[in-house]
């Protein structure tokens, strides 16, 4: 009998080595491992981080290397926030990060900085519009907070061109009435099919629209 | 009547599937509100966290020379979350300003500059928030002497919630004259900073560091246990033997995945015995890789001792039965002795490292044929004889 009980005991150590695994299995279903977002850090990143978790790296180092897995669940779940809306937004700091490295490339000047989001959530608009400023501030470029307003009769007529023709022609109007100086630039980020996830980004400087992806 | 009956079923068919899908949504929507309420308040420690990050970064360098007045224009919670996390996110970020003179900013009250205003011009009429108009404002006289105005944008960007914080001077062309973008790291706790005396994330960390090796080596545990014996198949039983023992527990590291411990005990019962013990032990963790400071920590210990036993009990532990020359030894005073080496296999379970509650299975090697003492479970090769319980306090 006790034999026997030795025997069902002796996996058990195995098993509760996958308590801990981000993988589907056992513990875990394939929607919460989808849920989660891991990162792997080295052992001494890993002590400094979780140092409650993580033993320090011995002090004349190893040869086996030893890293981490530090695995969280996503704050908000797949499926709770509009697909779209979520693409965008989990990886905002990314995408507007390369839109305003590419963009502030381009006008080096000592220029002031306008900044707009087209997005059909006006929400997530502002937060694009939020993430490209606050970016561009950091990249020590004079940004104002003051977004550039057309007339009511350009916004109707441009309103009904596609994008490709509205925006270069929003460009001119700015210029044309003085909304926007030759030492503004404005930077628009927007989408443009509204199937699509990927950002889009234009220049307008000396009423001249420029595309930057 | 056949029409007539299809269409009364018609018409009620999407009234019952109305009444079929209501209960499911709701269900469904009380699940979803059960997860957001979890959630926030995760997300409330790690916003609370980034706020004391920026706070902390002013204290530091403060962003204005002088004392200035600021509003707190707008704060902006992640797409998805209500106004209740707004809220204690204001509370929180007046708390932290109110609480950290260094600064240089104090917060003023402006309602009129988070509201609608309706402002009337040569060049047309504007409807927009007064902080987007502070010409408006400033015409209305309402700017209440503050010049800058703070907004704060929170955003999750999958597992970290990200911090856009900007201000905003409160003049026609608007200039953002400040702007910062703070990100949790992957996955660290919160690491819950007090307000009033606001250290950086590398000193918050490096103090739990402190406090986990804070924690000495050594430790003085005192233990409170109760050894039964097996009855064995002599006519005299082993009484149950009650235990006070004291001595010294060291580890290698603070990671404490061995720990070694000597203790001296004594036990006494009156009339019955006199009794002291020599211990040694090795325990290994088994509960994880490091001992924990918030969880109960399981050590599996193997340890091995002396005891001696003075008194009319000590008869039990013989390997002869009781008989008159012991009997007579016992009333002339010449108590009976016994003294024996045991093993011992058992678990631990340790809070923090101060109190233990452990449990274990004790051999006797040299009593195997004592007839007084039985055995609790034989494994061929040991028998253990003596199963015990006990407490352990650790200063």
């Amino acid at each position: 009998m006790e034999t026997l009980l030795i025997l069902l005991l002796m996996p058990l150590p195995a098993f509760m080595g996958r308590v801990h695994d981000p993988s589907p299995g056992i513990f875990q279903s394939k929607e919460e491992a989808r849920n989660l977002e891991c990162t792997r850090l080295s052992q001494a990143e890993a002590h400094e981080r979780f140092p409650g978790q993580v033993p320090e790296p011995p002090a004349r180092g190893s040869w086996a290397v030893t890293d981490a897995l530090a695995c969280s669940r996503r704050f908000l779940r797949i499926g709770e926030r509009p697909a779209r809306d979520e693409a965008v937004l989990s990886a905002l700091r990314q995408k507007v990060g390369d839109i305003t490295q590419t963009a502030s490339a381009l006008e080096a000047g000592e220029l002031t900085w306008h900044v707009d989001a087209f997005y059909p959530e006006p929400a997530v608009a502002a937060k694009i519009s939020v993430a490209a400023k606050t970016d561009l501030v950091e990249r020590g470029r004079k940004v104002s907070d003051r977004v550039p307003v057309l007339a009511a009769g350009d916004i109707a007529v441009l309103w009904k061109l596609p994008p490709q023709q509205a925006y270069p022609l929003a460009c001119e109007r700015y210029f044309a009435q003085g909304v926007l100086t030759e030492r503004d630039v404005f930077l628009g980020v927007m989408i443009v099919d509204p199937r699509e996830t990927q950002l889009h980004a234009g220049l307008c400087a000396r009423g001249e629209w420029r595309w930057l992806q | 009547m056949r029409p007539a009956f299809l269409s009364l079923i018609l018409a009620l068919l999407p009234a019952a599937v109305v009444a079929e899908e209501s209960p499911l949504t709701d269900a469904q929507r009380a699940q979803l509100e059960t997860l957001r309420g979890e959630i926030a308040a995760q997300i409330q420690l790690q916003a609370y966290d980034l706020l004391d990050e920026l706070v902390f970064g002013w204290t530091e360098q403060p962003v204005f020379a002088l004392e200035t007045p600021l509003v707190l224009a707008d704060v902006s919670v992640p797409v998805g979350f209500g106004s209740g996390m707004q809220a204690l996110i204001e509370n929180h970020f007046a708390s932290l300003i109110v609480k950290n003179p260094r600064t240089r900013v104090a917060l003023t009250h402006c309602p009129q500059c988070t509201s609608v205003v309706v402002h009337s011009g040569a060049t047309g009429t504007i409807v927009s928030r007064g902080v987007d108009e502070p010409e408006a404002l400033s015409k209305a006289g309402t700017l209440s002497g503050s010049r800058h105005a703070i907004f704060l944008d929170f955003e999750i960007e999958g597992a970290a919630l990200v911090l856009r914080a900007r201000i905003t001077s409160l003049e026609p062309a608007l200039p953002i004259i400040y702007a910062k973008t703070l990100s949790t790291s992957t996955s660290s706790p919160a690491l819950l900073r007090t307000g009033d005396r606001l250290k950086s994330a590398a000193e918050a960390r490096q103090e739990y560091v402190n406090a986990l090796q804070g924690r000495s080596l050594y430790q003085v545990p005192i233990r409170i246990g109760v050894r039964t014996y097996a009855t064995g198949s002599g006519q005299v039983r082993a009484a149950p033997m009650p235990w006070l023992q004291a001595g010294v527990e060291g580890s290698l590291t603070q990671a404490r995945a061995w720990t070694g411990s000597f203790l001296v005990g004594f036990s006494w019962t009156p009339q019955l015995h006199t009794a002291w013990m020599a211990q040694g032990r090795l325990s290994r963790l088994i509960s994880g890789t490091t001992s924990s400071l918030t969880g109960p920590d399981l050590y599996a210990f193997v340890g091995g001792s002396v005891i001696s036993i003075h008194g009319p009990a000590a008869l039990a532990f013989q390997d002869q039965v009781p008989d008159l020359d012991d009997l007579l030894a016992l009333l002339t005073g010449g108590g009976p002795d016994a003294t024996f080496g045991a093993l011992q296999l058992g678990l631990d379970l340790r809070v923090k490292n101060r109190i233990g509650v452990g449990v274990y299975l004790e051999s006797l090697p040299a009593l195997n044929n004592a007839p007084a003492i039985g055995d609790y479970l034989d494994i061929g090769i040991l028998q253990f004889h003596s199963l015990g319980v006990e407490v352990t306090f650790c200063f």
